[in-house]
């Protein structure tokens, strides 16, 4: 019913070329992040879906209706933004109240709508409270309760816990994710932030410079990244990336780089390439026989602690579970969880082994 | 670092000093007798404090007399006009102009233009404004004179309201226009009173500008209320050879009568004036 289809969609901001080409097709119901970095596009793209900003080429349909050139008021969408945008002089109540009022509701149908939504949202006590006398969590869910209170079919949220700190952002998105299943609206969520994506997403699209890298649940976005980019940008550490070659030895393939080589076995690739290979810290073990390098920095976490090794000039992260007394500059072995190895084109920067 | 506090702590004392003494001399004549007014040596601190110069019993309102009273018709023309122009110039032209200049019209020169209208000098203006005022009939009237107000309230409203409106978060608006709210509702249901320490700025620097205007209530205005539209200014101009003998208590007393509303307001004010220009001025 309220899914929201993208075509071709391109947007230049004079010559500047902000979106191109995109493509994106979101189901009813869904939690849909776009996630990026700044510069992106993640945001002109919600913008975009808003109404907010004009196309230059291509079409979004929302609900199945062709909505270029419809104002915003008449797409049936909500958006939280960034800061809030709360009516500075207008209570919580009449902030809440806002978009009944205009769309002609009568007094007591508002009065009851505002008393569930911040009923829902627990700010029953602030409904007399003008913005500025709340804290930054308290603004955020009013500006939540004001976007859900004429039930859009299109929910749009622009960063909304990036002005939140660190504890409450944790709370904020475990409470979005549920208040968003509870309501079933399709959700567009933009950030930067990818542990935010992961935890909350049922779909990810990852922007940079104005194209979409990859569109996947968060399993697999994770797991199978399916570029270089993503690889990078999702996950913390990031994952790590050594330069190599693809090589064939016999009937067996090999990686060979500057200062380690590994047996691929079970693998099979088309040709001989140079490459990329992308690992996980977590799939890297620190075992009795393996490459051997020496530590060099050590962050103990608590649950997880983080080794970088160096082997030769490459350094590799390597994640260890569990807290452990690991002194710098003692030498270790690693290995490589062979079946969770990527592999990625040098010049296309693509995965090879799907 | 210490002395030069002092230094600067004295300055600011002689600086006050010299600026407020008219005042105070203005306020003492007011409440001298005449014998004390009509001396060779000043008289710094008088003796024989009076009212007579606000009033004398017996007065009828609007007679020209030799006391402050006899100013009030004058009193009233201006209050009239500089509250019509202030308003006008801030509600009707100044924030819209501004608004759309702002956020529809992103033209740097026309916002410029609007600054370069308050530079023109009055005098330049004075005859072109006499000729169109003399022929739409508003001569003498609190129109005529509101209307060529407006040429510089306006212009100062729009200036000055447009660096408010280009420091409002357009997030705000955007929000509004997602909610529902039509262009023109957003404008005057959640832009202006966003920035309402803007407004109020405008309007009392308008209110203050048309309160002490000579030049053109000189030329379009000649007669007082009810029977036309004179301000106090010219009030007091005329007041010294009135029945042809030089009242001074009396004009001083009317001194402070005009006085009164702009320090009022000036008072009143002072906290929106200072939080308006720096919210106008410093981004956050």
């Amino acid at each position: 019913m309220s899914e929201v289809v993208i075509e071709n969609l391109t947007k230049k901001f004079g010559n500047n070329l902000v979106l191109d080409h995109i493509n994106l097709k979101i189901d009813s119901r869904e939690f849909f992040v776009l996630l990026g970095p700044s510069g992106s596009g993640k945001s002109t793209l919600l913008r975009l879906i808003a109404g907010l900003e004009d196309i230059t080429d291509g079409s979004i349909y929302i609900g199945g209706k062709k909505v270029n050139g419809v104002q915003p008021k008449d797409r049936d969408v909500a958006m939280v933004f960034q800061n809030y945008a709360l009516y500075p002089h207008f209570s919580v109540y009449d902030n809440i109240a806002l978009p009944l009022k205009v769309r002609g509701f009568s007094k007591d149908k508002i009065a009851q709508r505002v008393k569930e939504i911040s009923g829902i949202l627990h700010i029953e006590e602030l409904l007399e409270k003008k913005p500025r006398q709340l804290s930054g969590g308290q603004q955020q869910r009013v500006a939540l309760a004001r976007a859900l209170v004429r039930n859009p079919s299109i929910f749009l949220l622009d960063e909304p816990l990036s002005n939140l700190d660190a504890k409450l952002r944790v709370e904020a998105r475990t409470f979005l994710k549920s208040l968003q299943k509870e309501l079933g609206v399709t959700t567009i969520f933009v950030t930067h932030d990818q542990s935010e994506a992961m935890a909350m997403a049922t779909k990810i699209a990852v922007l940079n410079r104005g194209t979409i890298k990859q569109v996947a649940d968060p399993y697999e976005l994770y797991m199978k990244p399916s570029d270089t980019f993503t690889a990078g940008f999702v996950g913390s550490p990031a994952m790590n990336m050594v330069p190599g070659k693809i090589v064939k030895d016999g009937n067996a393939w090999k990686f060979a780089a500057a200062d380690m080589a590994l047996d691929l076995k079970g693998m099979k690739f088309d040709s001989e390439a140079e490459v990329i290979m992308g690992v996980r810290p977590e799939h890297v073990v620190i075992s009795t026989e393996g490459i051997t390098g020496i530590i060099s920095t050590v962050e103990p976490l608590g649950s997880v602690t983080y080794l970088e090794v160096k082997i030769g000039g490459t350094d590799i992260m390597v994640q260890y579970t569990g807290l452990a007394r690991i002194e710098p500059n003692s030498q270790v072995k690693i290995g490589f969880a062979l079946d969770r190895l990527l592999f990625y084109d040098k010049d296309t920067e693509k995965l090879l082994n799907k | 670092m210490k002395k030069l506090n002092i230094l600067l702590l004295l300055l600011l004392i002689i600086f006050s000093l010299i600026s407020l003494f008219p005042i105070y001399w203005t306020i003492i004549t007011a409440l001298k007798v005449n014998s004390e007014i009509f001396t060779t040596v000043p008289i710094f601190f008088p003796v024989k404090i009076t009212l007579s110069n606000f009033y004398t019993p017996g007065q009828t309102f609007g007679a020209v007399s030799q006391t402050a009273f006899g100013s009030f018709p004058w009193l009233l023309n201006s209050a009239v006009i500089a509250l019509l122009s202030a308003l006008i110039g801030t509600f009707l032209i100044g924030a819209p102009a501004a608004y759309a200049l702002t956020r529809y019209l992103k033209n740097v020169w026309l916002g410029r233009t609007v600054l370069l209208m308050m530079m023109i000098p009055e005098a330049a203006l004075i005859i072109p404004f006499y000729i169109i005022i003399i022929k739409v009939n508003l001569i003498n009237t609190w129109w005529g004179l509101t209307l060529v107000y407006l040429s510089f309230t306006a212009p100062l409203s729009t200036w000055l309201l447009m660096g408010f409106f280009s420091d409002l978060p357009r997030s705000v608006e955007e929000a509004a226009s997602i909610d529902g709210l039509s262009a023109y509702k957003i404008f005057y249901k959640i832009a202006m009173p966003m920035i309402m320490p803007g407004i109020m700025v405008s309007i009392i620097l308008n209110f203050i500008n048309s309160w002490n205007e000579f030049l053109y209530a000189l030329v379009l205005t000649y007669t007082p209320f009810p029977t036309g539209a004179q301000t106090v200014p010219l009030f007091l101009s005329d007041f010294i050879v009135i029945e042809k003998s030089f009242a001074w208590g009396g004009l001083a007393a009317a001194g402070v009568i005009v006085i009164i509303p702009t320090i009022i307001i000036g008072i009143y004010a002072q906290k929106y004036l200072v939080k308006g220009w720096t919210m106008g001025a410093v981004k956050e």
